[in-house]
């Protein structure tokens, strides 16, 4: 069967420790699937693996069914990867949802060419579909946490990737903002047709969204549903 | 005393165009220092440009291009050697700040080095710029707008995030290192043109006034190189007319600008209150 990711066996090191001993994990195409574990159980650092910022020392990781250490070129994987980030921009920096959004084109647009006409008219799709359309003419830093996250999954949409990789998006968020952003991204995972991969300490909040819950304990998986 | 008079004098003149080029284009590289906070790497270069002019007195060889020469090298360096080692380049500074300090000092006791001569690469003068000097000026403002024209939306997601830049599928690190790179070369020049004192008036003071009152990226360009042109001319003029230092004087009227913004943040913000 073919996966759209695939990990086996991976271990990762990190500062003379091992974060990852020993994963492995299986993401069909279309499938959402979370991975739940404590604080400091490696789940983001398994999926900076997948996305290739961070390289397994033992392991090998396929998207597509490709070997990711054979990819000569990760930037171009990178573009049909999207990212949500755990934590929020805290700094003051001067950008309006809208440009924050459009940020999810730069990858597609190449270097030195200014966004076309279709780069905005998908920009502002998306922050329609995420519910965020009334803000974009403000500042990212001036909204809640809850319309901060949303305008994550907005860019990460932006980018129209066939992989969706979500870190806690969830964590600093009151409950009824975690059920709204958990709704919005399950809506948009069936809406878009993506493979999602999301990580959460919360197993309770994502076993309703879920396919597929893996269980990331002392740097191992396990199939819990 | 008006304009036409001060410009009768030829240095006036040469000070006049390098703040027409630095006023420009200096800032915005302070844009990307307070942004990625490299505010470490700006006395690390210093210090750099201090041994390379060490080394260059020993040598026999122009201090002044020794320096240039070592800062260049260094600011190539300081990107990679830092993701190799897996440090901040802010850390890295840091080292690289005491240790070209301490190198530099056993260099000067040891090879009897006058230590002013030495020191001399850190002290420049705006009025004693040669012809020379305002071409390397120009150019390096040239390479700066061009960069910032051209890769504009690069890097705005690397000052944003280096690794939503990355994410997103830019080459985040090559221009991660373009712009360390051209951070070192402006302060390795700015250095031997205007002096160390200037460079945080030039680079620094107008971006900090520009972000406190900048709600976009292009505002934050924009408004740095107006604080910039603004307070090299201002500087220039006032330190003409009261005979007072000229580098002293460019940073009081930056300072004053920086004062103006922050009031009128405050302003606007207790507008936005009330509203």
């Amino acid at each position: 069967m073919e996966y759209c990711i695939r990990i086996s066996d991976i271990h990762v090191q990190l500062s003379g420790h091992y974060i990852l001993r020993g994963v492995n994990l299986e993401v069909q195409s279309g499938e959402f699937v979370s991975i739940v574990g404590e604080n400091g159980a490696g789940k983001t650092t398994l999926l900076k693996v997948v996305c290739g910022i961070l390289k397994p020392s033992k392991g090998q990781v396929y998207i597509f069914g490709n070997d990711l250490s054979q990819f000569k070129n990760l930037t171009l994987l990178r573009k049909e990867i999207g990212v949500v980030p755990q934590r929020f921009i805290s700094h003051r920096f001067p950008i309006r949802v809208e440009e924050a959004v459009l940020m999810g084109r730069y990858g597609k647009i190449g270097l030195m060419r200014r966004p076309r006409k279709e780069d905005w008219d998908k920009a502002l799709e998306i922050m329609e579909a995420v519910g965020i359309r009334q803000f974009c003419k403000k500042l990212v830093h001036e909204l809640s946490g809850g319309e901060q996250q949303k305008v994550a999954l907005a860019r990460a949409l932006a980018q129209e990737p066939l992989i969706l990789l979500l870190d806690e998006p969830t964590t600093y968020l009151d409950s009824s903002a975690q059920s709204e952003i958990m709704e919005t991204i399950h809506t948009l995972h069936h809406q878009r047709e993506l493979t999602t991969l999301l990580v959460s300490h919360d197993s309770h909040l994502v076993e309703q969204y879920s396919d597929k819950i893996y269980l990331l304990k002392e740097g191992r998986s396990c199939l819990v549903k | 005393m008006s304009w036409a008079q001060i410009l009768n004098f030829p240095f006036m003149q040469h000070a006049l165009v390098a703040i027409l080029f630095a006023g420009i284009a200096f800032p915005m590289i302070g844009v990307f220092i307070l942004s990625l906070n490299l505010i470490p790497l700006r006395f690390a270069m210093m210090h750099v440009a201090l041994l390379g002019g060490a080394i260059g007195l020993f040598l026999k060889v122009d201090p002044m291009l020794s320096g240039l020469l070592f800062c260049i090298l260094s600011s190539m360096a300081l990107g990679p050697v830092s993701e190799k080692m897996r440090l901040g380049v802010g850390i890295l500074s840091g080292y690289f700040m005491t240790l070209t300090l301490a190198l530099a000092f056993i260099l000067i006791y040891k090879a009897d080095i006058h230590v002013l001569e030495a020191f001399n690469i850190l002290w420049g003068n705006i009025l004693s710029l040669t012809i020379l000097d305002l071409i390397i000026v120009g150019l390096i403002s040239l390479m700066i707008l061009i960069m910032v024209f051209l890769f504009f939306k690069e890097i705005q997601a690397i000052l944003y995030d280096r690794e939503i830049a990355l994410a997103v599928g830019l080459p985040e690190k090559l221009f991660y290192y373009l712009i360390i790179f051209m951070l070192g070369l402006t302060i390795a020049v700015s250095m031997r043109l205007i002096g160390a004192l200037l460079i945080d008036a030039f680079v620094l003071l107008p971006a900090m006034a520009a972000t406190l009152i900048s709600r976009s990226l292009k505002q934050t360009f924009f408004f740095s190189s107006l604080f910039g042109l603004l307070s090299g001319m201002g500087g220039l003029y006032f330190s003409f007319v009261f005979d007072i230092p000229t580098s002293s004087t460019i940073i009081l009227v930056a300072s004053l600008i920086i004062a103006g913004c922050f009031l009128f943040r405050r302003r606007l913000s207790g507008y936005e209150k009330v509203r």
